[in-house]
């Protein structure tokens, strides 16, 4: 076609090849996203199952950027403020502990303990995004599910159901922060919906559906199955003031319910076995938990516990490298106290104060209280002069970042043992991860809301009969309490069968819970107790009315010895939920209309 | 494609031809002279004999011989600044050759838009740059070197070495990659950082529609054509540059930061004013003033007491069980004097650069190769550029018509850097420490804030550097293209160039566990990572050039263009490492889990373009150009880019004849659209599952120790995306008066961007896909950019000139989303809510935040503004501000409604600067040359952010400023610039984004000073040397600001994400600075 003779034949060579690249354009301009897939490759079994462990992956609430070297939440926030566990917003807000670190760490979080909280607050708006990524995956599974071919009706029901028992979830976390909440499920096409319509009738209907449709046993203990649904509806009927249909729910559930891995519900003997891994698959009192995972990608801990990698006592002797928040509060550790019958002080136990540290040098003489204290104390708050896990006898404030910020005290219920690190922890990062798993619901927290069920439908003798069983795995467990340690100076050696406190704790006598209001403040008390430090109290006291009073009452006590909560105060019908994120409503806005309604009091 | 391979093996023998067809004849010896219009002789230019190949240069006295084949009788003659002519021999044996000067710079030819035009043609908006003036600036990068050299070009960089700086076209074009289009002699990158400064022979900026719109779709931020230097005709040319000093950082008290003593006393100062007076401290012991102790670890240790008896010292620093962290016994000295941290990691610094030149040809064949090393230390420890280039660049006139060439450069990079203007960089560990903590323990060991009682939580950043000094990274980079001319039918050439950029680079670093430090890493890992990226651009142009009958000069031009990139990377890291050896240390001989990861990337271009210049009688000029791009990167694959722009040189109409003082004058217009698609990644038009270890797998075994995979949305896919339209509208000036004495080039612009390719944040309820971009935003740049240059010559001996640039921009965002008006960016800082805002009304990373009223010097006050919020507010428990306290902040209510919340931030700074402005002046006086260099920026606020750490005694316990102790309020100093020292962090005082951080940022350097004297004459040509200058030099000789920190020039501390260093900028915590060099050079030519 070219020959030499033609003058112009590199030129017409060019042109031509030129023009092939032109006419190629089609291939030449396809160039397909790399190391993703698209819907259709993942409308299979495999596929819809890979979509759902994501859709419990989004449980953490935790991501990692390995390229920035950032630890963040889903959708990019503060991680901490996004921890399953709710530490910040459950615990810190509700009393249980300080923020804790210093002053100028987290500013952020101040205002969460502090109910100064702006909607332009940014952890409300890391928390939002968070959870509505937990329910956009949710959404996923429900969508693609359709189109799958390969799958049993059983198969499907069961993918279905625990989609939804995980979307509930995710709902149920928004719910009891910013309770006006926009309803996005698998059919909303508009994705920017209003926020005005109660979305109550839809967690319930997602927890029924998975509450019938859920098999009892699951192939992996991490799935949800049909109790953690009926604990988890009734749960919602309890939020709901919903008390006759709580009630019957709660006694299938405490009667008849099992784990996954077929052991019937029951507390564990062992108080601290609930927060110890190797414990997991004969853990009898775990409903529904987030499964934490250490050291599986060297480097990140976003499967092991990141959200609560702070808190961790700080300083140069703590064998932990970061960072001294979520720190106990002098009011928590005084509600331990117990009378001479071993029953807790209800109304005045701040009169009774537990003997603290507070001001002191680690190198100053410090005798540790010698009252009567409830045996959960001190697996619930590191405090000085007793035995920290097998760590050591807690020093005081030279585990403490800053004593007049955040009080004398560490927490200890997301430690693991110093014997368990190399397994329990994961120490890849600048702060340590776990694999303790965080509960959702474990089955201490179901005997007391079916306590609270049963109070408030009259039936007192129920009721009390519920929380002794609570108290009672530690009045007849001793051997689980905290002893001393056979040698102080070397931990690794065990502990002696002296407790390490002066522990007294005894059930309520029968007849106890004679009126209704006794009942119940004995069962709030008693939830204080057995689950302090474990992201409730804040969202008990907003659903019992009791915020402004309780919690005003502690800004008032502890702003005696700390400067954190100084000048605190707790506004009713305002504080008991969170601002609906500013930036949230702003994206709300629909051709110029905002479609978000800002919560009362923050308008 | 058969066809297509043949047709290069014709090619090929095509060549081999060419070059065997050589004759040989008898010859005759000429002599002769070249002077110049002034009779003084022109020494070094080249005699060619025509048609034959046979060449030789003049000497110094302008004089030649040559021996001249018989038959052969025309000589060309040509030396640079000279109209090259032809002159016939006509028999003589002895001539005299008179070359001209080329007349003004009117008649050089400027590279341009796939073609070149004579700068008298020029109808768009043009900087040509100086690069002589450029390349005096000792840096490796040439993008550093652009500051303030070329109008209409906004540069900002650091004293890094190596590190890139940010380089914005007439402003902020879009939200971001503002990166220009780099047009490296054909080839297209948006990196230039591997170029040799020394092989660049002419930079074009390319500002405006009329210009730069036939780029299409990568024109928008702008374009700048580089060209390298090419080899001319005569015997080779070969030149030696180096140059060796020091760069040298200020001493003294950087961030004015208090001693031992002094910060103790802040202590005790804050916890009283707390209300929780120190009692007893661990280290300044039982008194009400601090004593300094002799020992921080054990903590507050005297001399002579046991437990500082150093047999008790434990450390290990390279241990391996994390327990073992647990059993050290730490022995450190207080340094009562007060450690100096800045100086401990920046220090002086050498620097060195060779660079060998050679080039040549013949009639036939020109060459040029070159070498290039340069090697500077950071003034910061463990940081340096070390660069080895070589470039070859040929070309061969095959045949009358046919022009073959290539040019290649290759490039060995090893530059070690750290991301500086964030907290946990080693300059911000520098204010961070503690005075108190001496660099070394007892043992030689690092000190650090171990101890617990207060010491700070910054690492030692001696030891932070240092750990790096076995970390390695290597970038191997060629750019390089081969291309042909090809003349046919007297009009038309036909060009083709194919070329790219091939780089690829690994780098692997240790992390060692840390012992000194309040918060230690116990795990030691290893991480190796490296990268592939490939591109290619393929060129093919066809023009038309035709004078008709002197009137009507027409060029047209027709062409194609493709381009097409692929990238990967692979990474692994491993744990767990027994031995610490750098010789050990692989990723597979540790014993931890293995990580592994890859990326993939492709994308491609295909482009159609035309370009029609005309001009009537020299005096008319009509530029019209068009480019239809497709991408791969969008649905709708294809758009169309169109450009007008016209000239009048009114200076040839008779009417101006008359003007004597008017050499030329010419008024410009253009209008024209311009695309952007850097923005957008491959995917955006895609929906995409995808998984994560991190935030999609999960282990719902229960197993404690290990994750399954699970999916989460990858990209939310766009499929409407389109290109972002920049219209650009462009009217221009230029003039040469007085003969050329003074030439003035003026343009005024305004850039209306529209369809601005945006990825605004969805409303949460969209879930954490990756959130695609959408044509949504706009954005409007105006500005004037000026140009003035003068040259004066004085008698024989002296010569001045002078070249000022100036630049303005005015950055206004005219739309975000149909929903909102803002956005943030940014990371927040230390307050957890962000400070910089994009608005619309405002330019691009305004900073936005609470501005000071004063402060709160009392408890009425305070009740009193209670009580106006309770009015506002009909709220009986209403306060003002949160956190409001006497000796704090008190803020402005900006909308006054009687109370402070997030409604009363506002826009207090802007870092985009009014104006910048270069100013190069040189003298030349016999021998002797003289240059110096000026910049200057005015009108931008700078966030510094260092003050939140060194100003407030609450943002975390690190080193303090004297503001902090003695400017802070107090009741008997009311008047004070820092608010009341606390232990507390309250919204009212460092808890907030506020006015307290804001600065201005106006600054004037001397960049450079240079005086130089060349050798000449007889004792230099005995040694065969041509030329040899001696210079010495001052860069960054001094800086005017009113700019507290300790260098007002802030990068982005984004340096490898164009798109978010465009939002962040002007914020400053710990900057690397740019620091004074002392130089000595040497220019020689053989």
């Amino acid at each position: 076609m070219i020959t030499m003779k033609s003058k112009y034949a590199i030129p017409e060579m060019m042109l031509v090849s030129s023009l092939l690249i032109v006419s190629c354009s089609k291939t030449f301009l396809t160039r397909e996203p790399q190391g993703s897939v698209n819907t259709n490759a993942l409308s299979t079994k495999t596929g819809v199952n890979v979509l759902l462990v994501g859709a419990y992956a989004a449980l953490s609430g935790q991501d990692y950027d390995a390229v920035a070297g950032n630890i963040q939440s889903l959708g990019g926030g503060n991680s901490w403020a996004c921890s399953p566990s709710n530490w910040l917003w459950g615990s810190v807000a509700g009393g249980d502990a300080h923020k804790g670190s210093d002053g100028g760490d987290q500013v952020t979080m101040i205002p969460i303990g502090t109910f100064t909280v702006s909607p332009g607050n940014p952890l409300i708006n890391d928390k939002w995004k968070a959870v509505y990524e937990g329910i956009t995956r949710c959404n996923n599974v429900l969508k693609i599910l359709p189109l799958v071919t390969d799958m049993s009706p059983d198969e499907i029901t069961n993918t279905k159901a625990q989609a939804r028992f995980l979307r509930a979830h995710y709902y149920f976390e928004l719910k009891k922060l910013f309770n006006n909440i926009p309803w996005i499920d698998e059919n909303t096409a508009d994705l920017k919906q209003a926020n005005t319509t109660d979305i109550w009738p839809r967690i319930e209907a997602d927890f029924k559906y998975a509450y019938d449709s859920l098999p009892v046993s699951q192939s992996d203990i991490g799935r949800a199955n049909k109790w953690a649904a009926g604990a988890y509806l009734a749960k919602i009927f309890l939020y709901e003031k919903k008390y006759a249909d709580a009630q019957p729910l709660f006694t299938d559930v405490i009667s008849m319910g099992q784990t996954t891995n077929g052991l019937a519900y029951d507390l564990t003997p062992n108080f601290e076995n609930n927060r110890r891994p190797s414990y997991e698959t004969s853990n009898a009192e775990a409903v529904f938990v987030v499964e934490m995972a250490a050291n599986v990608k060297t480097g990140a801990i976003a499967s092991g516990n990141q959200g609560d990698m702070l808190n961790f006592p700080y300083g140069a002797t703590a064998p932990f490298g970061c960072c001294g928040f979520f720190a106990p509060s002098i009011d928590l550790v005084n509600s331990f106290r117990t009378d001479a019958n071993g029953l807790p002080y209800l109304d005045d136990y701040n009169s009774h104060s537990v003997a603290n540290d507070q001001g002191l040098l680690s190198s100053e003489p410090f005798t540790t209280d010698a009252g009567n204290l409830d045996p959960r104390l001190d697996w619930t708050v590191g405090r000085r002069g007793i035995p920290y896990l097998d760590y050591g006898i807690n020093p005081g404030q030279d585990w403490v970042r800053a004593q007049n910020y955040s009080g004398p005290y560490a927490p200890i219920k997301n430690v693991y043992w110093n014997k368990d690190a190399a397994t329990d922890g994961d120490n890849t990062q600048w702060a340590p991860g776990s694999s303790i798993n965080v509960f959702i619901i474990r089955f201490a927290d179901v005997l007391l809301m079916a306590a609270e069920a049963e109070a408030q439908l009259g039936n007192l003798a129920a009721a009390e009969t519920y929380v002794n069983r609570v108290r009672d795995r530690m009045i007849s467990h001793p051997e689980a309490w905290v002893h001393t340690y056979v040698d102080a100076t070397n931990p690794s050696l065990g502990f002696t069968n002296t407790p390490a406190a002066n522990y007294k704790i005894n059930k309520y006598p029968a007849g106890a819970f004679s009126t209704s209001d006794y009942a119940l403040k004995a069962i709030y008390f008693e939830r204080k107790l057995e689950l302090a430090m474990e992201g409730y109290r804040y969202f008990d006291l907003s659903r019992w009315g009791l915020a402004a009073k309780t919690i005003n009452a502690y800004f008032q006590y502890e702003g005696q010895f700390t400067i954190d909560v100084q000048g605190a105060k707790f506004t009713e019908n305002k504080n008991e939920y969170m601002p609906i994120p500013q930036s949230q409503i702003d994206l709300s806005s629909n051709s110029g209309k905002i479609t978000l309604i800002q919560n009362q009091g923050y308008k | 494609m058969k066809w297509r391979s043949k047709g290069v093996v014709h090619l090929l023998a095509f060549l081999f031809i060419m070059f065997l067809a050589k004759g040989a004849s008898a010859q005759i010896k000429i002599t002769g002279k070249v002077i110049n219009s002034k009779t003084l002789p022109v020494a070094s230019a080249t005699v060619m004999i025509k048609g034959n190949g046979s060449i030789t240069t003049t000497g110094t006295a302008g004089e030649f011989s040559l021996l001249v084949p018989d038959g052969k009788t025309i000589l060309v003659i040509s030396s640079i600044g000279y109209e090259t002519i032809e002159e016939n021999i006509s028999g003589r044996k002895t001539l005299v050759v008179i070359l001209s000067e080329k007349s003004t710079i009117l008649n050089e030819m400027v590279v341009t838009g796939y073609t070149s035009q004579k700068k008298k043609d020029l109808t768009g908006a043009v900087t040509v740059v100086n690069v002589e003036n450029m390349t005096k600036q000792p840096n490796s990068q040439i993008a550093n070197q652009l500051q303030g050299q070329a109008s209409g070009v906004t540069v900002v960089g650091s004293g890094q070495p190596g590190e890139a700086p940010q380089i914005r076209i007439r402003g902020i074009n879009t939200f971001g990659n503002n990166t220009p289009l780099f047009i490296v002699d054909g080839v297209s990158t948006q990196n230039i950082s591997s170029l040799n400064p020394d092989d660049v022979s002419s930079i074009q900026v390319l500002k405006d529609a009329g210009s730069a719109s036939i780029y299409g779709s990568r024109a928008s931020n702008g374009v700048i054509i580089i060209t390298t230097k090419k080899g001319r005709s005569g015997k080779p040319a070969v030149s030696f540059d180096s140059y060796t000093g020091v760069q040298m950082p200020r001493s003294g008290n950087i961030y004015n930061m208090l001693n031992p003593q002094e910060m103790a006393q802040l202590k005790y100062n804050a916890n009283a004013n707390s209300g929780t007076p120190v009692t007893s401290d661990l280290l300044y012991g039982n008194g009400t003033i601090p004593v300094l102790p002799d020992y921080i670890v054990p903590a507050g240790a005297k001399e002579g007491d046991p437990s500082i008896n150093p047999s008790l010292y434990l450390i290990n620093p390279n241990y391996t069980d994390p327990n073992e962290l647990q059993h050290f016994y730490h022995i450190v000295k207080a340094n009562k004097s007060g450690t100096d941290w800045f100086h401990s990691v920046i220090r002086n610094a050498p620097v060195q650069n060779y660079n060998v030149n050679v080039s040549g040809g013949s009639e036939n064949a020109h060459y040029m190769m070159s070498a290039n090393y340069i090697d500077q230390q950071g003034v910061l420890l463990k940081t340096y550029i070390k660069r080895l280039s070589v470039r070859a660049n040929t070309s061969f006139n095959v045949t009358k018509n046919i022009v073959f060439g290539e040019n290649l450069a290759y490039t060995i990079t090893n530059n070690p850097k750290i991301t500086p203007l964030q907290s946990y960089s080693p300059i911000a560990f520098t204010f961070r420490s503690q005075p108190i903590i001496p660099v070394y323990d007892i043992k030689g060991n690092y000190g650090g804030g171990f101890g617990g009682t207060g010491l700070g939580d910054s690492p030692n950043p001696v030891a932070v550097q240092n750990r790096t000094a076995n970390d390695k990274g290597v970038d191997n980079r060629l750019i390089a293209n081969i291309y042909s001319d090809v003349t046919f039918l007297n009009n038309f050439t036909f060009h083709t160039s194919f070329g790219g950029v091939s780089s690829s680079g690994y780098a692997h670093n240790f992390t060692y566990p840390t012992y000194e430090n309040q918060e230690n890493t116990t795990s030691n890992y290893y991480n190796e990572n490296s990268n592939y990226s490939n591109n290619w651009t393929w060129t093919n142009t066809l023009t038309y050039h035709k004078i008709f009958g002197d009137l009507h000069n027409l060029q047209l031009l027709a062409g194609t263009e493709a381009f097409s990139e692929n990238d990967e990377t692979i990474g692994g890291t491993t744990y767990n490492y027994l031995s610490f050896n750098p010789n050990y240390t692989t990723l597979s001989s540790g014993s931890g889990t293995q990580t592994n990861l890859s990326t993939r990337y492709s994308e491609s271009l295909q482009s159609l373009f035309a370009r029609l210049d005309y001009s009537y009688m020299d005096k008319y000029l009509l530029s019209a150009t068009i480019r239809r791009d497709g991408s791969s990167k969008f649905v709708s694959q294809f758009a169309i880019f169109p450009a007008v722009s016209a000239g009048w040189r009114i200076s040839q109409e008779s009417f101006m004849k008359r003007i004597a003082w008017i050499t030329d004058l010419k008024l410009r217009g253009g209008w024209g659209i311009m695309g952007n698609q850097f923005n957008l990644l491959q995917d955006n038009a895609y929906f995409t599952f995808t998984q994560n270890r991190n935030s999609s797998y999960y282990d719902i075994g229960g197993t404690n120790n290990s994750i399954q995979q699970g999916f989460q949305v990858g990209q939310i896919g766009n499929p409407a995306a389109k290109w972002e339209k920049d219209a650009n509208v462009n009217i221009g000036l230029d003039a040469t008066l007085f003969k050329g004495l003074i030439s003035i080039s003026f343009d005024w612009y305004k850039k209306n961007i529209t369809d601005l390719l945006y990825n605004p944040e969805l409303s949460g309820t969209y879930g954490r896909g990756v959130v695609p971009y959408q044509n949504i935003a706009s954005i409007t740049n105006t500005g004037i950019d000026l140009t003035i240059n003068a040259n004066k010559q004085i008698g024989r001996d002296f010569k001045l000139n002078g070249t000022f640039s100036f630049t303005t921009f005015k950055n206004n965002i005219s739309k975000v989303t149909d929903n909102t008006n803002y956005f943030y960016s940014g990371d927040g800082r230390n307050f957890g809510t962000y400070f910089v805002r994009n608005q619309v009304g405002h330019p691009v990373g305004s900073f936005y935040g609470y501005n000071i009223a004063g402060f709160w010097n009392n408890a009425t006050d305070i009740a009193n503004a209670d009580v106006i919020a309770q009015k506002a507010t009909g709220n009986q428990s209403a306060i003002y501000q949160t956190d409001e306290g006497i000796g704090r902040f008190k803020y402005q209510d900006v909308n006054k409604d009687g109370q402070i919340n997030e409604n009363d931030r506002m826009i207090i700074g802007n870092p985009n600067p009014k104006f910048n402005y270069g100013l190069n002046l040189g003298v030349i006086y016999k021998n002797f040359d003289f240059s110096s260099f000026f910049y200057g920026v005015y009108g931008n606020q700078i966030w510094n952010q260092v003050r939140w750490w060194t100003d407030f005694y609450a943002s975390f316990s690190g080193g303090k400023s004297k503001t902090a102790l003695y400017d802070s309020w107090t009741p008997e100093h009311m008047n004070a610039k820092a608010p009341i020292a606390e232990t507390g962090g309250y919204a009212s005082s460092n808890g907030s984004p506020n006015s307290y951080f804001i600065e201005k940022g106006s600054y004037l350097r001397c960049k450079n000073m240079m005086v130089g004297y060349t050798f000449t004459g007889s004792m230099m040509q005995k040694v065969h040397i041509q030329n040899f200058r001696l210079y010495v030099q001052v860069a960054n000789l001094f800086t005017i600001t009113k700019y507290s920190g300790y260098d007002p020039e802030i990068n982005s501390n984004h340096e490898n994400d164009p798109k978010k260093s465009v939002t962040e900028f002007g914020i400053d915590e710990g900057a690397y600075p740019s620091t004074k060099q002392v130089l000595i050079g040497i220019n020689v030519k053989f």
